[in-house]
């Protein structure tokens, strides 16, 4: 037994002493099953082609995502390479925990991003990349053929012809009343009501109506957050509800392709296409949301690369980035999908986003109307806050109360930190 | 967090004078206090002063380029002029309010039936105390299935019952509905712990007693009335209290099923106290909540300690 045990402890010091050889790469990352298998692979392949290098995955869920990453600044355990939620950049860089990522990855890979990608990882103060990405995103509004052939509603050709505020709470009503339709549209209140998806999906329509979260020159939510053309939108966006038009938090996501087609429409992300036509056909169209004021609006930013300021090997880290981007197999599960494309050769190889492709829509949006979410570093706050107003909202609350106390607490978090030095200089 | 347990009553020691051939003795009483006192200190006293200390500081959750400063009562102040704190309150208010008679009542009641010499006695004990012992994260996940609008178990079954005359129930949706559903789950998962405190209780109390009574001519209903309920006096004052604590720190079915909507319908202090802490990362502001919550157990366990007092216990 003595014997066993000190062969046992002989071994794993042997072991031990193996794995110390290599360079160990902690990659922290969130993601669904389908999605955290496939970073498995590709950490293997990495391996492989790199047999001095060790690639450690954590995973973290997605709704806890920040938690963990607090929990791993506090403890000192920051990976190497960090999946990241687009908006939340700017307080990550701002607390100096990710470093400049241009002079790490493959200089292919940084001149193929699209004009959005490239925005959705830069810092706006020093104008420099902290992250890449393959994908980005983007918001449409998916319809149900049938109910809108049965309404007569006007199919847009693309973004410029939009609906206007009119069309569309027109066809609402209409659709109301069609057999068949339990619920005019789905905005995926199933999603919860502490999600991104809030104000990733909403905050575009308030940046249509013509206001926004949060002043982008000062940085002041005060007087903007709670403006009229903003309490006007979420009025509309109340009435809705409260007429029953929405499908409700309960009822899950998944209304616009049940059994028998209740809802019928989705203001909807693009992942949710893939979903959806594999149940529907072609019985689903892709529309640009609709224009709830002067201009267009959708949104846009995704889940993208950083290599955090506490690697000791930030080269390698930059090189498991870029094989992970130009890699086969990661690229064809993102295809699947229907992911939406950051880089222009992964667009190359997306007929669904192509010229004539079904989500050639969405793709046309992120020229032409999309808006990113405040890149400030109180970001935390300010989504935080706006997703407490919107669920006032939605459950029958005062717009302009509701909206009043998230500005006041925005703006009193940026006053606590005196401003987030640099940003209070932009004024 | 810097969440007190209920002051239990404590034995007191008497000091002993240290002279010199007691001196040995003394030595042993320290060595055997102190893992005990050094644990205490670093794990609870020194958080605990920890949090006060940093509810006086604008200090963030993860380090930032500027550093934490001083700001006094700033972040009481905040609390107190934030309506949803005060919402938060009042819902575990609401919460405490029903819990205690659904919770205690069904765990008094299934008490009192499984004291009888029934047949299988042992088994039912085991079952109602079952949910108890399940993890509350579970049980959470199962009961969000079941409160499914519009086509879950629950409204399946009352739809069925009223012959669909009763609409569908939005239980976990709708902000009349949200916290009674949360409060219907709570009380099914925990009344076995209540249920064998009363268990205990009901056997504590000498059959003598009984048989005084029933030689006294008094039936079923006067011996439960002036023999068990008196009898269960002590029993009463702590389950009520311990019930009333733990209603206090409602969270993990809040955290789970609502994440205090809908309308802050289901918002509760500890719920408060965690969003403010990780999701706005505003650790200074949480810690002020959590010396707020603690105060708040304080005065119930102090009352507690009155009313113990009391009946003599």
């Amino acid at each position: 037994m003595g014997n066993r045990l000190l062969s046992f402890l002989m071994a794993s010091i042997a072991l031990g002493g193996l794995a110390e050889a290599k360079t160990v790469i902690h990659v922290m990352h969130q993601g669904d099953p389908g999605w955290v298998s496939t970073y498995g692979e590709v950490a293997k392949r990495f391996e492989t082609a790199n047999p001095d290098v060790d690639i450690e995955l954590i995973y973290a869920p997605h709704d806890a995502y920040n938690e963990k990453f607090s929990a791993a600044v506090m403890s000192k355990q920051l990976p190497d390479v960090m999946e990241l939620d687009a908006p939340f950049l700017a307080n990550y860089v701002w607390s100096g925990y990710l470093q400049p990522i241009e002079p790490l990855v493959d200089k292919d890979v940084i001149d193929d991003m699209t004009e959005s990608n490239v925005a959705q990882g830069t810092y706006p103060i020093d104008k420099e990349l902290y992250a890449v990405g393959l994908t980005d995103s983007s918001v449409v509004l998916y319809g149900n053929r049938k109910y809108l052939e049965a309404i007569g509603a006007r199919i847009p050709k693309g973004v410029d012809d939009a609906w206007t505020r009119e069309e569309f709470e027109g066809y609402l009503e209409k659709l109301s009343k069609l057999d068949g339709v339990k619920w005019p549209i789905d905005t995926f209140r199933g999603y919860g009501i502490k999600t991104e998806w809030i104000t990733y999906a909403y905050g575009p329509i308030l940046q249509s109506a013509g206001c926004d979260l949060i002043d982008r020159k000062t940085w002041k939510s005060v007087g903007t957050l709670d403006s009229d053309p903003c309490v006007e939108a979420l009025t509309m966006m109340q009435k809705w509800v409260t007429n029953g038009w929405v499908v409700p938090q309960s009822s899950g996501t998944n209304q616009f392709f049940a059994e028998g087609h209740p809802a019928a429409l989705a203001l909807g992300g693009h992942w949710f296409y893939a979903e959806a036509a594999a149940s529907m056909k072609d019985d689903i169209v892709v529309m640009p949301l609709p224009k709830f004021g002067p201009k267009g609006a959708s949104p846009n930013g995704t889940w993208i690369w950083g290599i955090t300021t506490a690697s000791e090997h930030p080269d390698i880290a930059g090189k498991f980035v870029s094989f992970m981007l130009k890699d086969k197999v990661f690229r064809d599960y993102a295809k699947e999908d229907s992911a939406y494309p950051g880089l222009k050769s992964f667009a190359a190889d997306s007929p669904l986003y192509a010229d004539g492709g079904p989500m050639a829509v969405a793709f046309e949006q992120a020229s032409k109307t999309a808006v990113a979410r405040p890149p400030h570093p109180a970001y935390p706050i300010i989504t935080s806050a706006f997703m407490g107003a919107v669920d006032e909202i939605f459950n029958g609350g005062d717009v302009k109360a509701a909206l009043t106390a998230a500005a006041e607490k925005i703006d009193e978090d940026i006053e606590e930190n005196d401003g987030y030095p640099p940003f209070d200089e932009q004024q | 967090m810097t969440l007190q347990q209920p002051a239990l009553p404590a034995t007191a020691v008497a000091a002993r004078p240290a002279r010199l051939r007691d001196r040995g003795r003394l030595f042993q009483e320290v060595g055997m206090l102190a893992p005990a006192v050094v644990l205490l200190t670093i794990f609870l006293v020194v958080p605990f002063l920890l949090s006060f200390w940093t509810a006086m500081t604008n200090q963030p959750l993860v380090p930032r380029p500027t550093p934490a400063r001083f700001i006094g009562f700033t972040n009481f102040l905040r609390i107190f002029k934030d309506d949803l704190f005060w919402t938060s309150l009042w819902n575990v208010s609401r919460f405490t309010f029903w819990i205690l008679p659904v919770q205690c009542g069904l765990a008094f009641a299934t008490a009192l039936l499984l004291h009888q010499k029934l047949p299988f006695r042992n088994f039912f004990r085991g079952v109602f105390f079952l949910p108890a012992i399940t993890s509350m994260v579970v049980v959470c996940v199962i009961w969000g299935t079941l409160f499914q609008y519009p086509t879950g178990p629950l409204n399946q079954v009352i739809g069925f019952l009223s012959g669909g005359r009763i609409e569908p129930i939005d239980w976990l949706g709708d902000p009349n509905w949200a916290m009674f559903s949360i409060v219907l789950l709570s009380a099914w998962q925990a009344y076995g712990f209540q249920m064998i405190v009363y268990l205990a209780g009901l056997q504590g109390i000498p059959d003598e007693l009984y048989d005084a009574a029933r030689i006294d001519g008094a039936n079923a209903l006067q011996r439960f009335w002036h023999v068990t309920m008196p009898g269960l006096r002590p029993t009463h004052v702590f389950v009520l209290v311990i019930t009333t604590i733990q209603a206090f720190k409602l969270y993990t079915q809040v955290a789970i099923l609502t994440q205090g909507g809908p309308k802050s319908s289901t918002e509760t202090v500890v719920h408060y106290m965690v969003r403010a802490g990780f999701e706005e990362q505003k650790l200074g502001y949480a810690s002020a909540v959590s010396v707020i919550l603690f105060l708040i157990v304080l005065v119930i366990a102090l009352v507690q300690r009155q009313l113990l007092r009391r009946f003599d216990v």
